[in-house]
Parts: C-alpha cells; sequence; structure tokens
C-alpha cells in the first residue's frame, strides 16, 4: 500500500454527505440543502479516535456520472482524469435511504465503472417515521458491496461504518473504466439501470412491526403498493408548499420575505456597527491622548487604530446576511425561492439559480461568484457572474450609511432608514436594467450554446440546526475578514502616509496661537503638501465635471482596493481623530469643506446623491477582479466588469449631479 | 400524445416515455422520471413556469419545456 490512502466522499444533492464529513473530521461544515452549497471540495484526515490513517475528501453533489454543470464536471474529473497513484483507495457514496431509488444511481454508476465503493445510507429515521426500513444485508449482497446504515445526528451506525472502511482499505486498489462513462449516457441504460434499482429496492424495503395492527395491514401489502408507501413525499412539506407555494400568494409572500430580510440587516446591523464605530474612536483618542502631539501617535491613531475600525465596521452586516442566508436555506426555502423567480430571471438571460449567488452578492461578491458553479448553462452562469459586482455587498453600506447621514435632516433620523432601503432598491432595478441590456446587445459578449434548463429537487422542510447556521455565519465572516482586513488596512497605513508626507513637520508662525490651533493649522499646512495632494491635483480635472474635488478624488481612487476604505480615506483626509465619535466628526468636517480652486461647498445634496449612484456601479474591488477572472478562466469578462461598470459609474454620476443642479438643487 | 407540462393541477400520471430529442432529457431521466413512475403535479407558480412534480417520494421543479419532454399516458 502507499503512503496515505485516499477515501472520496460523494453523493447526490440532500443525501447527508457533509454530516457525515462533519462526523469525520471533526470540523463543522454546514449540512448540504441547496444544491451545491459545498462548492470546493474539503479535505481532512480523519479524528484520531476513529484509527483511520487516509485522507477523506468531501465532493460537491453529483446526481450522476454525466456531469451537467461545473461542479459536477469536477467531480467526474477528479474521479477518472488522475494519475494511478491519486486515484482514490475508496469511495464512500452516501444515499438517503427514503430517496432510495433515486439515489442509488450515483451508486451503480461507480459500482458498474469499477471503483472500490461503499455504501452509507444516511437518514434512516425518516424513513422509519413512515414505518420502513432498510435490510442492509441484502442489499449489501445484491450489490456486492459493503453497505451501512447510519443516523447523522444521533451517530448511529458509525462504528459499523469505521469497520467496514478499514477493511476495504484493506483491499487492493481499484482502477476505474473511462470507458463505461459512454455507457451510462444511453438512455437505455438509464432506464436499465433504474428497473434494476427497484427490484432491488422492492427486495430490500421492509415494513417495521411496530404494532400488531399495523403489521397485520402491512402483511396484506404486496410490494408496488408498498413502494409507493415508502415513496410518498413528506405530508408536513406538502402542506407547508400548499401555503408557501400558493399559486398567487407565493410570489407575493416571496417578496415579502426578501423584503423582510434586508430590511432586517439594517436594522439589526446599525445599532452594531455604531457601537464598533464608537469603539474605536474612542480608542483612537485614547492613543491620540496619550503619546502626545507626534507622527508615531498620529500613525497608531490615525492609521493602525482607524484602519482596523475599518476593517471591523461592516461585520455586523456580514454576520447577519449570512446568518439569514443560512436559515432560509436550512429550512428550505432558498431552493423554492430559486423556483419562483426562474422565470422573471430567464426572461433577462439569468436562471432561478442566479438567485442564491445574487442573494450572497449582498455580503461578498466573492463567495457569490464561486457559488455560480451549480448553474449548469455556461452563458447564464457567466453572465451571472458578470453583473454579481453590482449587488449592493456588504462594503458598499459604510459609504451609504456616511453620504446617507449627511443627505438626513438631523431632526428626522427615521428618514435614513427609508433612504437606505430605497438606494438598495435602485441598485437592484438597475442591475436588472444592466443584465437585460448585456444579455440582448452582447450576445457575443458571451458564446455558449442555449440550453438553459432548470431542474431543481425541493428540499424537505426543516426546523434549521442554529449550530450550523451560526458556525457557518462564523466561518465566512471570518474568512472575510482574513481576506479583507490586510488590504484594507495596509491601504489605510498606505494612505496615512500619503497624506502625512513629505511635509512631516510644517514650519508655521505659532505666536499668539493656542496648543489646539496650532496642531489644526499644521496638520491642514502638512496635508497641503503633501503626496496625495500632488496625486489629486493629476486627476483633479477629472472629478471636477462631478462636483468632487482632489479630496474625493483620492478616497475614490483607494477605494478601488476595497470600497468601505473610502470611509476611512475620507477620515484620514480630513484629519478625523478627536471628538466623541467618527461618523460625526467626518460629518461636521464634510458640512465644512469647500472646493479650494472654486471655493464652493464640496459636499452638497447633488454631489452626494452622485457619490451613491458611483457607489452604486463602480466595480471597485480588486479581489472580486480577481475571483471573476479565475472563474470565467479568462481576463474579458472582469475587463469589461472595469471598463462597462466604472464608466457607467462616471456617467450616471455625471448626470445625476447635473440633472439635479438644473433643477435647481444643489 | 399527452405531456407533463399539460398535466392539470393536483392531477397524477404515470410516466410513458422520455423524448430524447430534448437535450435535457438526460437529467431528466437521471433524477428518477422514468417510464413506469407515478408522478403528480403539485404546484404551479404564478408564472406557470417553473412545475413542481413529485416523483420517487421527493418534489422536484422543472421548466415547462424541460416537462414537455416527459410523455404521460
Amino acid at each position: 500500500m502507499q503512503d496515505t490512502a485516499l477515501i472520496y466522499l460523494i453523493g447526490p444533492p440532500n443525501s447527508g454527505k457533509t454530516t457525515l464529513f462533519n462526523i469525520f473530521s471533526g470540523k463543522h461544515f454546514k449540512t448540504v440543502n441547496y444544491p451545491g452549497s459545498t462548492v470546493e471540495y474539503s479535505s481532512s484526515d480523519f479524528l484520531d479516535k476513529f484509527e483511520i490513517k487516509a485522507k477523506l475528501f468531501d465532493f460537491p453533489g453529483l446526481i450522476s456520472l454525466n456531469p451537467d454543470s461545473l461542479d459536477e464536471e469536477i467531480v467526474v474529473e477528479s474521479l477518472f482524469n488522475n494519475s494511478k497513484n491519486d486515484c482514490p483507495n475508496l469511495i464512500l457514496v452516501t444515499a438517503d435511504s427514503s430517496q432510495i431509488t433515486r439515489h442509488l444511481l450515483l451508486t451503480k454508476q461507480l459500482i458498474d465503472a469499477g471503483f472500490n465503493v461503499v455504501l452509507v445510507l444516511t437518514m434512516k429515521d425518516i424513513l422509519f417515521r413512515k414505518n420502513f426500513k432498510i435490510n442492509t444485508e441484502k442489499l449489501s449482497e445484491l450489490l456486492g458491496i459493503d453497505v451501512v446504515s447510519i443516523n447523522g445526528r444521533t451517530e448511529d451506525g458509525i462504528d459499523l461504518l469505521v469497520s467496514a472502511i478499514k477493511k476495504n482499505l484493506n483491499k487492493p486498489k481499484a482502477f476505474p473504466n473511462p470507458d463505461k462513462l459512454k455507457e451510462f449516457k444511453t438512455k437505455d441504460s438509464l432506464i436499465k439501470t433504474f428497473e434494476n434499482i427497484e427490484q432491488i429496492a422492492s427486495k430490500v424495503i421492509e415494513p417495521i412491526n411496530i404494532d400488531i395492527e399495523k403489521a397485520n395491514n402491512q402483511l396484506n401489502i404486496l410490494n408496488p403498493v408498498l413502494r409507493e408507501y415508502s415513496q410518498k413525499p413528506d405530508e408536513l412539506t406538502l402542506k407547508i408548499d400548499k401555503i408557501l407555494l400558493h399559486k398567487y400568494f407565493g410570489f407575493i409572500f416571496f417578496l415579502l420575505m426578501m423584503g423582510a430580510v434586508f430590511t432586517s440587516i439594517f436594522w439589526l446591523a446599525a445599532p452594531l456597527m455604531d457601537l464598533v464605530d464608537s469603539l474605536f474612536s474612542s480608542l483612537a483618542n485614547y492613543a491620540s491622548n496619550s503619546l502626545g502631539n507626534n507622527w508615531y501617535s498620529d500613525l497608531i491613531a490615525d492609521g493602525i487604530i482607524s484602519g482596523t475600525g475599518a476593517v471591523l465596521i461592516f461585520l455586523p452586516q456580514i454576520l447577519i446576511l449570512f446568518l439569514i442566508l443560512g436559515l432560509l436555506e436550512d429550512t428550505g426555502y432558498l431552493a423554492r425561492g430559486a423556483m419562483l423567480i426562474d422565470k422573471p430571471l430567464s426572461k433577462i438571460g439569468l436562471n432561478g439559480k442566479s438567485f442564491v449567488p445574487m442573494l450572497s452578492g449582498f455580503a461578498c461578491a466573492i463567495p457569490a461568484i464561486l457559488s455560480t458553479r451549480t448553474i449548469s448553462n455556461r452563458r447564464e452562469r457567466l453572465l451571472t457572474i458578470f453583473i454579481i459586482p453590482l449587488m449592493s455587498c456588504s462594503a458598499r453600506l459604510p459609504v451609504y450609511v456616511l453620504l446617507i447621514a449627511f443627505l438626513t435632516p438631523q431632526d428626522k433620523p427615521w428618514l435614513a432608514g427609508f433612504f437606505l432601503s430605497f438606494v438598495y432598491l435602485v441598485s437592484i432595478i438597475l442591475s436588472i436594467i444592466v443584465a437585460y441590456v448585456i444579455n440582448k446587445f452582447n450576445k457575443n459578449l458571451i458564446k455558449s450554446d442555449d440550453n438553459s434548463s432548470f431542474i431543481l429537487e425541493l428540499p424537505t422542510y426543516k426546523l434549521p440546526k442554529l449550530k450550523n447556521v451560526l458556525r457557518n455565519s462564523y466561518e465566512n465572516s471570518k474568512e472575510y475578514i482574513l481576506r479583507a482586513g490586510p488590504v484594507i488596512l495596509i491601504l489605510s497605513l498606505i494612505i496615512w502616509f500619503l497624506t502625512y508626507f513629505p511635509n512631516y513637520s510644517p514650519q508655521i508662525e505659532k505666536e499668539g496661537l493656542s496648543e489646539d490651533e496650532v496642531i489644526l493649522l499644521e496638520n491642514s499646512e502638512r496635508l497641503a503638501n503633501s503626496y496625495a495632494a500632488k496625486i489629486g491635483e493629476i486627476i483633479e480635472p477629472i472629478m471636477l465635471p462631478l462636483g468632487f474635488d482632489w479630496r474625493i478624488g483620492v478616497s475614490l481612487i483607494t477605494a478601488f482596493a476595497a470600497r468601505e476604505v473610502f470611509v476611512s480615506s475620507l477620515a484620514l483626509i480630513f484629519k478625523i481623530t478627536e471628538e466623541e465619535n467618527i461618523q460625526t466628526s467626518l460629518l461636521n468636517a464634510m458640512r465644512e469643506a469647500k472646493i479650494e480652486s472654486t471655493g464652493e461647498k464640496l459636499f452638497t445634496t447633488s454631489t452626494s446623491i452622485g457619490l451613491i449612484f458611483f457607489f452604486i456601479f463602480a466595480m471597485q474591488c480588486i479581489s472580486t477582479l480577481a475571483v471573476s477572472k479565475k472563474e470565467t478562466g479568462s481576463w474579458r469578462i472582469p475587463i469589461l466588469q472595469l471598463i462597462i461598470f466604472t464608466s457607467t459609474a462616471y456617467v450616471s454620476t455625471f448626470l445625476v449631479v447635473n440633472f439635479l443642479r438644473a433643477l435647481g438643487i444643489n | 400524445m399527452r405531456k407533463a407540462s399539460e398535466m392539470n393541477f393536483g392531477e397524477k400520471c404515470i410516466i410513458k416515455d422520455i423524448n430524447d430529442m430534448n437535450p435535457s432529457y438526460k437529467r431528466i431521466l437521471e433524477i428518477g422520471f422514468t417510464p413506469g413512475q407515478e408522478i403528480q403535479l403539485v404546484n404551479t407558480s404564478i408564472f406557470n413556469d417553473p412545475l413542481t412534480f413529485s416523483l420517487r417520494g421527493t418534489l422536484i421543479a422543472l421548466r415547462k419545456n424541460q416537462a414537455d419532454s416527459i410523455i404521460i399516458n
């Protein structure tokens, strides 16, 4: 035997595969509910207690060995196109006991292709509730492989599975025959395989004799009837669907649900964001006061502490959106949402399966782009990737919050929530229009066949497992901080440097001035001669038509690394450290700011609304472009995204600002 | 020759054949729509598309033009 044995974990969507992976690896990934939520496979060693020396790989859901989406292609490729050394020693294939006639197809194909397979029957409790069980010995005999029945929740049957794995790892390695793949593709062979499976199923599904009356009844039931009994969909699910998928109310309910999701994000996230904000501003204040007036005090307070605050301020929204998405997914509603929205989305060249990626795009475009792999039609997948950056990701929220706070009259704070919902609504409508236009006029943009399809299993309604949802939300947020955090922090430091040097110790007339006034004068003198100001002067001609000056220009440039950097850049450029709260002091500075060359106010109603429009469209996230390149296989789409979205941003900002000014709104 | 896309709400039918001219027929077979199986139309959304069928103890949603390939008795 070679050094490390390889075990592949493979199974249809919703077959309890990820639960099994979590048991063996001790990692708590989420249970797969929506097809393809394990986008990339994960690998892990077995926990020590199982005493299995092997690497376990968890793959995305697979219905059959004829791949239908990129996700499935990846799995089939990993199974067949590897060198002899990478060929798995053993495949654990999962199948839902209550779905056995559908889920055995993959098992049969894997056995026929020549793999070394152990079948894991999951969810025996669901079948048990219907008063049936599967005779595993008989099934094992009929299939010619080891079969183990487990309950993922109670871990009942895992010990049997462990010994089956150990036994099968001792077998010589079996190599698959790729020629078999062609055979699986024919209609006749598929129908024959299913006939074979049905025969097997009728022999292994047995009634449980719980009480005598039931047993007597069931003894009279012949196999065809028995099969029908064991194959009825979940009663409760059908009842709930009568309401939630009602022909007319179903769609209304869906819209209300989505509205509620977004509104609750703002209501729940806003106070938490305030908390993060005031925490870091008081920290910056404390640092600046205790270290005195010198360059390293400014570096720590303005650069490091405020930069970290800029990273963490958008955390509440990401956490809450992933929490709500996870809850909806776990209950089984998200798949139904995808079904309800399929028709309207197909009108603009998208697919019902674009729905969940687009929704994730409101948290962060990066995981959203990765999750498009479940869309089987390439054209629809590329178009979905294309428009995902238009979804208002959480990085835009701090920007919107700041600008809306500026626009909202101070005596009417309730208006802010209304404005924010309006911004989201506008951005959704505009992205629909953009998708429509791109789909209509750019048939050549995304070349692909037109076999658009939508086939989706609607999972049984379940109470969400809070532990999984919480952990999933935590993992996503952690990943986001680790990826975006360093970029934002480093950028904050660069901006601090650019605004602080070269004239870091300006010579000014100190006579007759108080200490505070000296600091203030030094700050503005230092900034006016800084590198940032020089860069700003170069780009100012581009910014002036929009009503912006070099300070907004520099902030916008830094926002290309990550959008929320815009806020921390403004704070740095306006030298905000004092006072009780970054936002309040930044707002005050914004109200005072004037364009130096013209003397006009910099932040007005029109320029603030213009800025919001700029952020709705502009393709400002380097990480998104990198992922877009990786997932589409070329620079074509990311470059088009950068050019089209950013120029649309510029033009629409120009139009909005000048339209408002023409109306007399300055 | 009736198709599953022409079924009435709540109606139960037995699948007779799958039309292999439909580009999605393989996946339709693989997900369990095979001749001899009983299907029931359990949901039609407001746009009448996609349709949800109860099949082999589960619910499958598919588009109308895909349900066209399912020939019923």
